[in-house]
């Protein structure tokens, strides 16, 4: 077992699990009281002493959502934009990855692009969020799903690129080496020795894209102007109007928003660690 | 059948040698060409507007965005939030974050349920989370004084986003919850990158618990601190999501951070010359701070 | 392995193998681009919307409008601070995206000032008229010309809000009060009730004799404007400099600062959800507010309060009260491909019949003949001061700054609430904040 981590006698093993106890019920709690606003009638959201466990449930938010108003197109769109942009990032990151990681460039190129890709993450969105605006919209493409994908795809790729990059460099050379030697050409190699290698890499990055994607807000909201390419995030936060808010709604979508992300991630959550710990974080 | 094409469309390049001299200039050139679009087109028009003023009758080269920033008192007691806002905020996620990964990292039933259980947070969108802490925060009607009234104690100065430092306050205690766990996963990596090795070493040495923590478990550590403290650290420097939800910036500003300040300007305002002057403010800052991590970045990958 | 072998001796280069990729993006993306601008042949129009209950009923409309003409109505709809930002940005760079959008009336010289917006006129003589009928309540269509009231007329009102004071009159009673007529009166009675209820709300808590919106922005501004105008404060003097500051804007602040102690406490991040929500869950017996609520207040499942609230015209003070108008208008983008089928739209979306509908569905309207219309008095018996109460108002300064302006304000007595600035320190600053935001524009 790594990480130095060692079995604590009796008492420390009942603090360590009452501690990891009181650490998850603090991180889901706000999650279940958001899951039981969304079965509620509104006048027991409101009530006051609150209501934890005992209140006459209804669907009526969730009908209201998918089925009045346009939640359902809302989560189609955020499906395809997050699974395109983070394919796209994965793609394109991906051998830029390897094209940093294993071929030697002139000039110190490989540090100075790979930093430069990082930094391309540090600028404001706020103002970025302006001028792309302009840029869709001399394109035609404002208001479209494309856009999005555009966009994030390009905050999916700086993370892609450094997190890939740290795989890469841990698998010997001497694998692609013996490839080649059997008649592989470079990227023969890569697809079949070495990316088998790096999948709980790639799984991992993948779903820091996805999550990064799915629940992204500002541009969502600068770059949509009907409900043509809206997502969920902007969909949410447009339930606050300006007489109520309209919680029952926003829980009831903000729960469908959660569960995508949160099975793909349970799925892949074992590989999360692992794939971390195998790459960038080994420096 | 896809390589039949575009042998075709590249009939009669070389065989692999010339190919592969320009290989990895071509595996990297997508992803630039992307980020150049992405990143230095608005770059350049931010500079361009920055230095324009929009009065009417046409653009004039002018400075007085510039000029602006230093008599303007809101931006400075926005830089000065962010600033706060984010040390505090850092502290903390790293604190906490480092010690539930030392925590999860030992042998214990049901491990991967808590792990599993304590990213949730981080998955879900700021705009849901904003949403789901402005019910619970609502002074009157939310769950926190709900319950807090129902075990006796009066609640009626905790007006958690009516009074301004409580209000900061707050803010930070959301990012802390939704952050935590990413500051918590990148350091549960790196620890269970570490090997046995230096553990046995110092075991036969007789070391204690805390003196391995401090000599053998930290500086193996390094790196995924700094990874973490750098990509939270941009992160929080231009916070926005869930601060508008939240707060939108009220009561009095208190709650205004650089971002929220600079949104305001170009969209509510209109007024994109100053957003932009202003946000260059905040790159020069991000970009001073994040040299430092990435100095020490560097020097940790060259060893 | 011998397979592998003559596989990998016919793969291609590096370099077709990297092409080959990008294709297969290209062709990923493609049919995204391609299937959202379709439709273009069936007439079709783009409403931008306010997320609420002016919204709703437009959306209806507009549902109703498809059913009989067959043009199909495409709904963008924002809350209220997002709608004001997608269509600045929309107005200023010509997007086109909208053919008609809503908007609430300080924003209107803002996008008037930009010639951002067609021009009703002209559309009217295209049909042979001078312009609108007189049904329309002057007030109303005054906000929607630019300059305001003389000029052309670029917008048409569509919810009639103004103002009205709401207090509970069962506690009213219950204390021998008379209904407030002045702002004193109010006080007064604001801290007769909460002296006397302190179990008076339905769930046993305190009940709080007034309670306020003090978010910082629009909410803390719209409330404070009338007791600001009762004191006998202007914002501008006759030369448009900036005097919130004056004795009499002192003494107004103070004033609301005195109200805010018989306010719930947090009163000073209240916005509308807040206040609705106390006043319909017992907790608080007056308040100002847009009469939007009030089919909320007969909802058994919203409110705890049925029956026993009471709506009255503005109190006065040294001024006779004036309540603030708030209407919500309809104009037509100049960048809008669709000019003409937006103003059939808009046209009878305003028509008397129409409006009879929205008031069916909540919202006041602009009309005189539909606030008098016999069937909507008797479902609504506070028309008669609504539209009194409508023809009485006043407007909010109609400067192209305003939202600037509203901004500043509200930061400033949000500090001043929260006790961060005397009243004459958040006035005198407040002032030079707005000269500044004015000299900016020179």
């Amino acid at each position: 077992m790594r990480g130095g981590g060692r079995g604590p006698g009796a008492g420390g093993r009942l603090m360590t699990y009452a501690l990891a106890v009181f650490a998850v019920v603090a991180a889901l709690l706000p999650v279940y009281w958001m899951l039981t606003i969304s079965l509620k009638r509104q006048v027991d959201q409101l009530a006051v002493p609150p209501k934890w466990l005992i209140f006459e449930p209804t669907l009526a938010h969730y009908a209201d959502a998918f089925l009045e108003r346009s939640f359902a197109q809302y989560l189609v769109t955020s499906a395809i934009v997050a699974v395109s942009s983070t394919a796209c990032a994965l793609v394109l990151g991906t051998l830029a990855a390897y094209g940093l990681a294993r071929f030697r460039l002139p000039r110190k190129l490989n540090t100075r692009v790979a930093l430069w890709i990082l930094s391309t993450r540090m600028f404001p969105p706020i103002v970025t969020a302006v001028p792309i605006f302009l840029l869709m919209s001399d394109l035609e493409l404002l208001d479209t799903i494309a856009s999005l994908v555009i966009v994030y795809t390009g905050f999916n790729l700086p993370f892609v690129v450094w997190m890939m990059r740290g795989f890469f460099r841990e698998i010997p050379r001497e694998l692609e080496e013996a490839a080649r030697v059997d008649g592989d050409s470079r990227l023969g190699a890569l697809r079949r020795v070495i990316l088998p290698l790096v999948t709980p890499g790639l799984a991992a990055t993948a779903v820091f894209c996805l999550i990064i994607s799915w629940n992204e807000f500002l541009f969502a909201l600068t770059l949509t102007q009907t409900d043509n390419a809206m997502t969920l995030p902007v969909g949410i936060s447009g339930r606050v109007t300006q007489y109520e808010i309209e919680w029952g709604v926003m829980s009831a979508a903000g729960v469908v928003a959660m569960i995508p992300i949160l099975v793909f991630a349970l799925a892949v959550q074992r590989y999360l660690v692992r794939g971390l710990s195998l790459g960038a974080v080994k420096g | 059948m896809l390589s039949k094409v575009s042998r075709k469309l590249l009939k009669g390049r070389g065989h692999t040698r010339g190919g592969e001299r320009a290989l990895p200039y071509l595996l990297i050139a997508p992803t630039v060409a992307v980020l150049v679009a992405l990143s230095i087109y608005p770059l350049v028009y931010a500079v361009k507007v920055s230095l324009q003023s929009d009065s009417g009758d046409g653009a004039r080269w002018t400075l007085q965005h510039f000029a602006r920033l230093l008599s303007d008192d809101f931006f400075r007691s926005a830089l000065a939030h962010t600033l706060v806002y984010a040390a505090i905020a850092l502290t903390v996620e790293f604190l906490l974050g480092l010690g539930l990964a030392v925590l999860l990292n030992r042998e214990m039933r049901g491990r991967s349920f808590f792990r599993a259980a304590l990213l949730v947070p981080m998955m879900l969108p700021p705009v849901v989370v904003g949403v789901v802490w402005r019910l619970m925060l609502n002074s009157s009607f939310g769950v926190i004084n709900g319950t807090l009234q129902s075990v006796g104690v009066n609640t009626e100065q905790l007006t958690w986003t009516g009074t301004p430092k409580l209000a900061f306050a707050s803010v930070i205690l959301v990012d802390i919850w939704q952050w935590t766990p990413f500051i918590f996963l990148i350091l549960l990596a790196g620890l269970q990158a570490i090997p046995e090795e230096p553990y046995e070493a110092a075991l036969i040495d007789g070391s204690s618990p805390w003196q391995t923590f401090r000599h053998v478990t930290l500086p193996l550590l390094k790196p995924a601190i700094l990874i973490a403290l750098l990509l939270r650290t941009m992160d929080l420097l231009r916070v926005f999501d869930q601060i508008w939800i939240l707060t939108q910036g009220a009561p009095g500003g208190a709650t205004e951070t650089a971002s929220l300040y600079i949104y305001l300007t170009a969209f509510r305002f209109g007024d994109f010359g100053y957003a932009a002057a202003m946000s260059f403010v905040l790159l020069l800052l991000t970009n001073v701070v994040s040299v430092l991590y990435i100095r020490l970045l560097q020097r940790q990958e060259e060893a | 392995m011998q397979t592998e072998k003559r596989f990998s001796d016919s793969s291609p280069n590096p370099t077709q193998r990297f092409v080959s990729i990008i294709i297969l993006l290209a062709l990923l993306l493609l049919p995204f681009s391609a299937c959202q601008r379709g439709g273009g042949n069936g007439k079709q129009l783009t409403l931008a919307v306010n997320s609420g209950v002016e919204g709703s009923a437009l959306k209806q409309a507009a549902k109703d409008y498809e059913a009989q003409t067959g043009v199909r109505v495409n709904i963008a709809e924002f809350p209220y601070a997002n709608l004001f930002e997608k269509e600045l940005v929309d107005l200023n760079a010509r997007t086109g995206a909208y053919d008609l959008i809503m908007l609430d009336d300080p924003w209107f010289p803002k996008f008037a000032a930009n010639n951002s917006l067609t021009d009703l006129t002209p559309l009217y003589e295209k049909r042979g008229l001078k312009g609108p009928d007189d049904d329309f309540v002057p007030a109303s269509i005054a906000l929607g010309r630019h300059p305001y009231e003389t000029g052309a007329l670029y917008a048409l009102p569509y919810v009639g809000n103004s103002q009205l004071f709401f207090y509970r009159k069962d506690i009213f009673e219950k204390h021998g009060l008379k209904e407030p007529a002045t702002w004193d009166d109010v006080l007064a009675a604001a801290r007769a009730i909460s002296e006397r209820e302190t179990a008076g709300a339905p769930n046993g808590g305190r009940m709080h004799g007034y309670v306020m919106r003090a978010a910082q922005g629009n909410a803390v501004v719209a409330d404070f404007m009338p007791i600001f105008w009762a004191f006998g404060a202007e914002m501008f003097d006759a030369e448009g400099r900036p005097t919130v500051n004056s004795p009499e804007g002192i003494a107004a602040l103070r004033f609301m600062l005195e109200l805010g102690k018989y306010s719930p406490p947090g009163y000073q991040s209240f916005n509308a959800d807040e206040v609705s929500a106390h006043l319909l869950q017992g907790t608080a017996a007056m308040s100002i507010n847009w009469p939007a609520w009030i089919s909320a207040f007969g909802d058994p499942a919203k409110s705890k309060v049925i029956g026993k609230v009471e709506f009255t015209v503005m109190p006065g003070g040294a001024r006779p009260g004036r309540a603030e108008i708030g209407n919500w208008l309809m104009a037509i983008p100049r960048a809008s491909k669709n000019a003409e089928a937006a103003f059939e739209f808009l046209v009878w979306a305003t028509s008397a019949e129409q409006m009879k509908r929205s008031a069916l569905r909540g919202n006041p309207p602009t009309r005189k003949s539909v606030f008098t219309d016999a069937e909507l008095m008797a479902k609504f018996p506070a028309y008669p001061a609504q539209l009194r109460s409508l023809e009485n108002s006043r407007p909010r300064p109609r400067t192209p700054f305003w939202n600037e302006i509203e901004n500043a304000f509200g930061i400033y007595l949000s500090k001043a609430n929260g006790g961060e600035l005397s009243p004459e320190d958040a006035m005198n600053q407040a002032n030079a904040k707005i000269a500044e935001i004015i000299g900016r524009g020179k």
